[in-house]
């Protein structure tokens, strides 16, 4: 922008301040009462496990997450038996760490800073498409059918098992991002979709019902129900 | 609270850093001096005085909230504006702003307005809907660079784009504000 421009907007600029000059009321009472509530609602958060550790240091924040994620994964891994050596096909590696790159990018974007501009929507809804995607690609990766036990494992009803056990899992992993999300936008979606991704991890890695149709419904449903569900539940009450 | 090395009004900065170590009175300072900056530019953005304390409400919690993520050599006003500016934002995406016509003034923007001489008010009125015809990434960069002084650097650090898109929008809401308001300034000559 050259000089002179710069001089016209000075100009303008300083009619436009004067022409907001309504705005120079003092109106310091409203200002302490604003105030005490304001200290009112910062006490009354600290008290609560979400205040204190929305309160933490983004980087302990992002510890705190990445070391339960751990835990859990760890403890999963190794307290529940987990597909035989047959089963553990490149694919279904692959599966397993793009489930967890997809969680490692949501808790990033749950975690950021609230002083840093929101990012824009297109980056949050890519992840969530990105993460229901993911789940149902992966169900067309199934459990060799081959390799499968041979018992009768009733269709249908082990989906509905899978699903209920996907969903459970999920929402230690939702709730705990919702307790360290400070207010992005898309926050909830994007933990909806986190907890999705982490009950098909879990699902993927311990499931040994074969099938593309038992893995479409048992386990890609379960992140289509977080982001959809919790979606509609936000729709209808938003958070403040 | 703290005082400032040279003896003078303590920097925002030295605030944060004493709230950040548990002085209340520093918070209250770090409030009592960015409230009715923040209260002018979101009752500009909303147009209701109930919404912009609000958000100014939100403004500072959120800024409590966050206060372990404050480092010492980093600004604050940056932090403060980006948090509002944000705030405001998601409150569009929410109610999905109503448009209002010219001939639709809020007047609850003004509460004191029965006080004000009837020429500032209509002045008033004026700049509120000539800002109101802007688009919303416009009138944020008039916000910040024009009625906060702040610098352009500042501004595209605090709405998250670059300095150069930042110029281009202010040059452009300069020329429709320049257009809207021309009668206006033309009487006034």
């Amino acid at each position: 922008m050259t000089s002179v421009e710069n001089t016209e907007e000075d100009g303008l600029a300083e009619r436009l301040r004067e022409l907001d000059a309504v705005d120079t009321y003092a109106r310091s009472e409203r200002m302490d009462h604003l105030f005490t509530e304001l200290k009112a609602e910062c006490q009354k958060s600290d008290r609560t496990v979400a205040g204190f550790l929305r309160s933490r240091s983004t980087m302990a924040r992002r510890l705190i997450v990445l070391s339960v994620f751990s835990a859990l994964a760890i403890a999963g891994w190794y307290l529940f038996p987990i597909v035989g050596d047959h089963a553990r096909t490149t694919q279904w590696t692959t599966s397993l760490v793009t489930f967890c790159a997809l969680l490692l990018v949501a808790m990033i974007m749950v975690t950021r800073p609230v002083h840093l501009p929101e990012l824009p929507r297109w980056q949050s809804l890519c992840l969530i498409c990105a993460a229901i995607g993911a789940t149902v690609l992966a169900a067309f990766w199934p459990y060799p059918e081959a390799q499968a036990a041979t018992h009768d494992h009733g269709g249908g009803v082990m989906a509905g098992a899978c699903m209920g056990v996907g969903i459970l899992l999920g929402i230690p992993v939702y709730a705990l991002l919702r307790l360290v999300d400070r207010g992005n936008a898309f926050g909830s979606l994007v933990a909806a979709a986190a907890a999705g991704l982490a009950g098909n991890f879990i699902l993927k890695a311990h499931c040994s019902v074969p099938g593309t149709s038992h893995e479409l419904l048992g386990h890609a449903s379960v992140a289509v129900l977080f982001v959809l569900g919790l979606g509609l539940v936000h729709r209808w009450m938003p958070s403040r | 609270m703290p005082n400032s090395r040279r003896g003078s009004k303590p920097s925002d900065e030295e605030l944060m850093e004493a709230y950040v170590d548990g002085d209340d009175e520093a918070f209250r300072a770090l409030f009592e001096r960015y409230a009715p900056i923040l209260l002018r530019l979101t009752r500009r953005h909303l147009r209701n005085d109930e919404l912009a304390e609000e958000i100014v409400q939100q403004t500072f919690f959120r800024l409590h909230g966050a206060r372990n993520d404050f480092r010492p050599g980093s600004k604050l006003r940056p932090w403060i504006m980006t948090i509002a500016m944000n705030l405001v934002r998601e409150h569009w995406r929410r109610t999905k702003r109503r448009k209002m016509t010219s001939i639709e003034v809020d007047t609850q923007a003004a509460p004191e307005a029965d006080l004000m001489p009837l020429e500032l008010r209509q002045r008033s009125e004026l700049l509120h809907v000539a800002l109101e015809k802007l688009p919303t990434s416009q009138r944020e960069v008039v916000e910040l660079h024009w009625f906060q002084e702040r610098p352009y650097a500042e501004v595209a650090q605090i709405i998250g784009t670059s300095e150069g898109a930042v110029r281009v929008r202010a040059h452009r809401a300069y020329a429709t504000l320049k257009q809207l308001l021309v009668l206006e300034i033309r009487g006034d000559e």
